[in-house]
């Protein structure tokens, strides 16, 4: 599983049962990136892609979407923690927000660490966020 | 349209959308007469509401839990107290006018993308909030200039009515971001947020305990903001008499040093609050602040170099104060 997250500055991910925030140059992003592939999100999440139809042929919708994305498809995780689901992530691809916000979920692999190594790093300047960062790690082990 | 003109429309708007009545933080609502007592404040283009109609806040202090490292609790299970009579799709913004004390009530907006600002921030230390004290410890000042509705929301500059004395702790661990989350929320959906920000001080003292924040984003029914929190008023280290102001060391921490310029002293005698603001202003590390970028760092970074003019702008004050304008430490020269 390729696995596609946002965080703050803290590593939140979001606060009160909700996204810490959000762009649509990063929803463009994790579209295009996974054209080729399967998107798993969960229902929370699949209201970004409601007015994105070109997202729509591998967009895949539900609840239990990090259970069912197989090797080399991606998920895109908002709300819910990530850990259990460790052992099949060969892949992350991180969108720093470059931002400070409140949070109460925390993206939780040890990331950065020594079982990660950071493949590529770009930045972007986003719709609502001047500057979004998006680094790929790869699991040594896994990958 | 002027923001006057603006904040005028939507005050109006929200009564009527309110049917006459605004519920303000755990008080009760105001009848519809009390619409006649907001007056126009032009030297800050925003309202005010005459004293004598603003609820008295029941906020129950007592029922907030010490603080125990985290910047801000949860109140009511993060359940904002709007109702939907308050809910409104124009932006306005209104402020309460100081009390016999010198101090702010609270502040109370639709916010939207027309109220945010378009250029940079003006000074505000010609505004000597009720208990304000210029004091160091470890070469940093306690306290800011703290807005109750940030300058990145509602574009307020010096506004009295908006600014309290707020340790740096609170400004930039407790409510920067609540406010760069609702900042961006509106950036990006270009929806309203309905938005109290409510000090809260105990008895007669001249500095807040801590703020009561509250946000609902309105289009979307709370499905993109909703908080409740109470945000600290404290400094770790610190020990801090909220009556007065003054503060001293926690004994733990008591081998450093501090200073205080006993000029800017706060008192509550109201007369006496009105020090000069070059003495309570902070000096300290000269910045060089990128306006395009939001980053910031010291006049030898190599990155000046290759800035733009146009974007460049020289600033002299704390690190935290550069931070509390929405400024990221450069990663070249680290500052």
């Amino acid at each position: 599983m390729i696995l596609m997250v946002t965080v703050d500055d803290g590593y939140g991910m979001a606060f009160n049962q909700r996204r810490q925030s959000r762009d649509r140059a990063v929803t463009q992003r994790i579209a295009a990136l996974s054209a080729r592939s399967a998107l798993w999100v969960s229902p929370y999440s699949a209201a970004l892609f409601a007015d994105m139809p070109e997202a729509a042929p591998q967009l895949h919708v539900d609840a239990a979407f990090l259970s069912k994305a197989a090797p080399g498809e991606f998920a895109f995780a908002e709300n819910v923690s990530v850990r259990p689901y460790a052992p099949r992530i060969e892949r992350v691809i991180l969108f720093r927000w470059n931002r400070r916000y409140p949070g109460d979920l925390f993206l939780d692999l040890d990331l950065p660490g020594p079982a990660w190594k950071l493949t590529s790093a770009q930045d972007f300047t986003g719709f609502s966020h001047e500057k979004i960062s998006m680094e790929v790690y790869d699991h040594e082990q896994i990958h | 349209m002027n923001k006057f003109i603006k904040g005028l429309i939507g005050l109006c708007a929200a009564l009527l959308i309110g049917g006459g009545a605004m519920s303000m933080p755990g008080g009760e609502a105001e009848p519809e007469s009390s619409a006649a007592s907001y007056v126009e404040q032009s030297e800050t283009s925003s309202w005010s509401i005459a004293e004598s109609s603003w609820p008295a806040s029941s906020f129950d202090l007592a029922g907030i839990p010490a603080f125990s490292g985290n910047s801000f609790v949860a109140i009511n299970n993060n359940i904002p107290s709007f109702t939907d009579e308050e809910l409104s799709i124009v932006s306005f913004e209104v402020y309460s006018q100081l009390d016999a004390l010198g101090r702010c009530g609270p502040a109370y907006a639709c916010l939207g993308q027309d109220l945010m600002p378009t250029e940079e921030r003006d000074s505000i230390s010609e505004v000597t909030p009720s208990g304000w004290h210029s004091v160091e410890y470890d070469g940093a000042y306690l306290y800011n200039r703290c807005h109750l509705i940030g300058y990145q929301l509602s574009a307020e500059n010096a506004n009295e009515q908006n600014l309290i004395t707020g340790t740096r702790y609170l400004n930039v661990e407790g409510m920067l971001p609540f406010e760069n989350m609702v900042a961006d929320y509106i950036k990006e959906t270009g929806n309203h947020v309905m938005y109290r920000v409510a000090p809260i001080f105990e008895g007669n003292s001249l500095v807040a305990s801590g703020v009561h924040m509250e946000a609902l984003s309105v289009e979307d029914q709370g499905e993109g903001i909703a908080f409740n929190v109470y945000c600290y008023n404290v400094q770790p280290g610190v020990v801090i008499d909220y009556a007065t102001g003054e503060s001293t060391l926690s004994p733990e921490n008591s081998a450093s040093a501090s200073s205080e310029d006993t000029t800017a002293a706060a008192s509550a005698d109201p007369q006496a609050q009105a020090a000069p603001a070059s003495q309570a202003e902070p000096v300290g590390q000269t910045y060089i602040l990128n306006t395009n970028t939001h980053k910031f760092h010291y006049p030898s970074c190599s990155s000046v170099d290759q800035m733009n003019e146009s974007n460049k702008q020289e600033y002299t004050g704390s690190r935290d104060s550069v931070i509390a304008q929405g400024y990221e430490p450069c990663k070249r020269c680290n500052p």
